[in-house]
């Protein structure tokens, strides 16, 4: 198979964007995309589509967006692990020769003007009915608890504390306060995440990612054409994903292992390398806790040792493994596994200006859906093979 | 306390705490043991899953408090492993010092309004 490279990025306003729905969000983020990469819509012969919380793009965009004579055309859905899952898709099919210029997209629109963003993730009702509603009456209501539960096992384990896991939140804010497309950029001290209010103990607000409204796009092609195309190609050498089935019952994983431990190495020897050339890492960052797991089961450091790893400065600017260097979900933008690839493609360019890493030769990209049940990892790189 | 009303699906499990028994779902062919709001068998995909009750002796798992936001009272949250097996979403009652493998037993709080509330307490 040839190679096979992203060669456009479409981003549309990012944050508190309002007025626009979720599936003209998603046409924006295509054309952008398009226009980024130098080719014209109507050169697209595939497009992939998913979406988040706040309606749903789903085939339709096609027609929203005028597109004809489409050879692949299909909505995806693996939560937080579909970017890598349509980037891999995408490949594939470019790779085979099912289609030759291959858009894929996320966009979600669940904020509304003078709602919380924690109200827009949680169910509104205040029925509280049946078993379900005893859970959610003793606690249950919305996915951080359940993170809060992960974390909490990982502490009483392994010893991790609430200050490692703040380290993260302070150097990806480091890493924001230089990324214009972030949407908080005032730098933090381990002081303000450890006085933030608690959401679920033991995750601070400052462990806990942004919502965002808007969508992103990439581009996925074959490497020879997009070496012809208007921005430098950004090879996909390896993806891989990982979904354990993990059952909440006696012998469960939760809180210590993900599907990383699965993904990691399967993207890594499609692309013929081992850990130690990775040199950049974006990681899908929806709390503190998933970058420090999934840091932990790729094996960037021995399993229990996340959060000595990440306290020691190796994630922020000058450290060993610079990660999340767009500010990730927590102070970036949420738009879910398109958080970690765009700011990749942006770091594989050489485009980040301020941030731009040194070393951007291999870039691991994560993606985490569920509560950690999902995992996706795609290996880029601005040199092909 | 939040009034629990009852859904037309999960009534058996009210049922059994009214007499005070905890009761979880069996699989009517494989004899797996299951959390009340499993709707099938992964073990052997049966669909047929039986209201059981258990004595209700657990240990805990992981434990979390959650805030309000507000006004409110923080409440403790847990995943705990019944001795048959599966996992709980729990609320903790008593539990002051939570370590991994904390004994407990199943409990109910019996509000004025609506159905009783599930907790567990160190055993």
């Amino acid at each position: 198979m040839g190679g096979v490279a992203i060669a456009g990025l479409g981003m549309t306003e990012l944050g508190k964007v309002y007025g626009r729905s979720a599936r003209r969000l998603a046409a924006d983020a295509v054309r952008r995309a398009a226009a980024d990469a130098g080719l014209a819509l109507d050169e697209l012969d595939g497009l992939l589509v998913s979406h988040g919380m706040g309606g749903s793009p789903g085939i339709e965009l096609a027609d929203t967006l005028g597109l004809r004579d489409l050879r692949l055309l299909t909505a995806m859905n693996a939560f937080g692990a579909t970017a890598g899952a349509m980037v891999a898709h995408a490949a594939m099919t470019v790779a085979s020769g099912g289609a030759s210029a291959v858009a894929c997209v996320f966009a979600d629109a669940p904020l509304r003007p003078k709602v919380s963003a924690g109200a827009a993730y949680t169910g509104s009702s205040r029925d509280y009915l049946g078993y379900g509603g005893m859970m959610a009456a003793q606690g249950f209501r919305s996915v951080n608890a359940l993170y809060a539960l992960a974390a909490q096992r990982h502490m009483a384990r392994y010893g991790t504390t609430s200050e490692q896991l703040g380290a993260i939140a302070v150097s990806t804010r480091r890493w924001a306060t230089m990324n214009p497309l972030a949407q908080l950029r005032d730098p933090i001290t381990l002081a303000d995440h450890q006085a933030s209010r608690w959401v679920v103990e033991p995750l601070h607000l400052l462990d806990c990612c942004l919502v965002s409204n808007g969508a992103v796009a990439v581009i996925v092609t074959g490497a020879d054409r997009a070496a012809d195309l208007a921005q430098p190609p950004v090879h996909v050498l390896g993806w891989g994903q990982g979904h354990p089935g993990d059952r909440r019952e006696r012998g469960s994983a939760f809180g210590l292992t993900t599907g990383a431990t699965l993904s990691g190495p399967a993207a890594l020897k499609m692309a013929g390398i081992t850990l130690a050339d990775v040199q950049l890492c974006q990681i899908y960052d929806c709390y503190t806790i998933t970058t420090l797991l999934t840091l932990e089961d790729y094996g960037f450091c021995a399993k229990g040792e996340g959060g000595a790893f990440a306290a020691s400065g190796a994630l922020g600017p000058g450290g060993a493994l610079p990660t999340n260097t767009g500010g990730g979900q927590l102070s970036g933008y949420y738009m879910w596994g398109m958080t970690p690839l765009s700011e990749a493609v942006i770091q594989a360019r050489g485009q980040a200006g301020e941030r731009q890493a040194a070393r951007n030769e291999v870039i691991l990209v994560s993606g985490n859906g569920g509560i950690l049940d999902h995992h996706s990892t795609l290996i880029l790189s601005p040199t092909g093979r | 306390m939040t009034t629990i009303r009852r859904d037309g699906f999960t009534d058996a499990f009210f049922d059994h705490a009214r007499r005070g028994d905890l009761a979880v779902k069996r699989c009517a062919e494989c004899a797996h043991w299951h959390a009340p709001e499993a709707t099938g068998c992964h073990r052997c995909g049966s669909e047929t899953l039986t209201w059981t009750p258990v004595a209700g002796d657990a240990v805990l798992i992981t434990w979390a408090k959650v805030h309000p936001r507000g006004e409110g009272e923080v409440q403790h949250i847990a995943y705990v492993e019944l001795a048959e097996g599966p996992w709980l979403h729990a609320a903790l009652d008593g539990v002051d010092a939570p370590v991994e493998g904390l004994p407990l037993r199943a409990a109910f709080v019996r509000p004025e309004e609506g159905e009783p509330v599930l907790v567990f307490r160190p055993a």
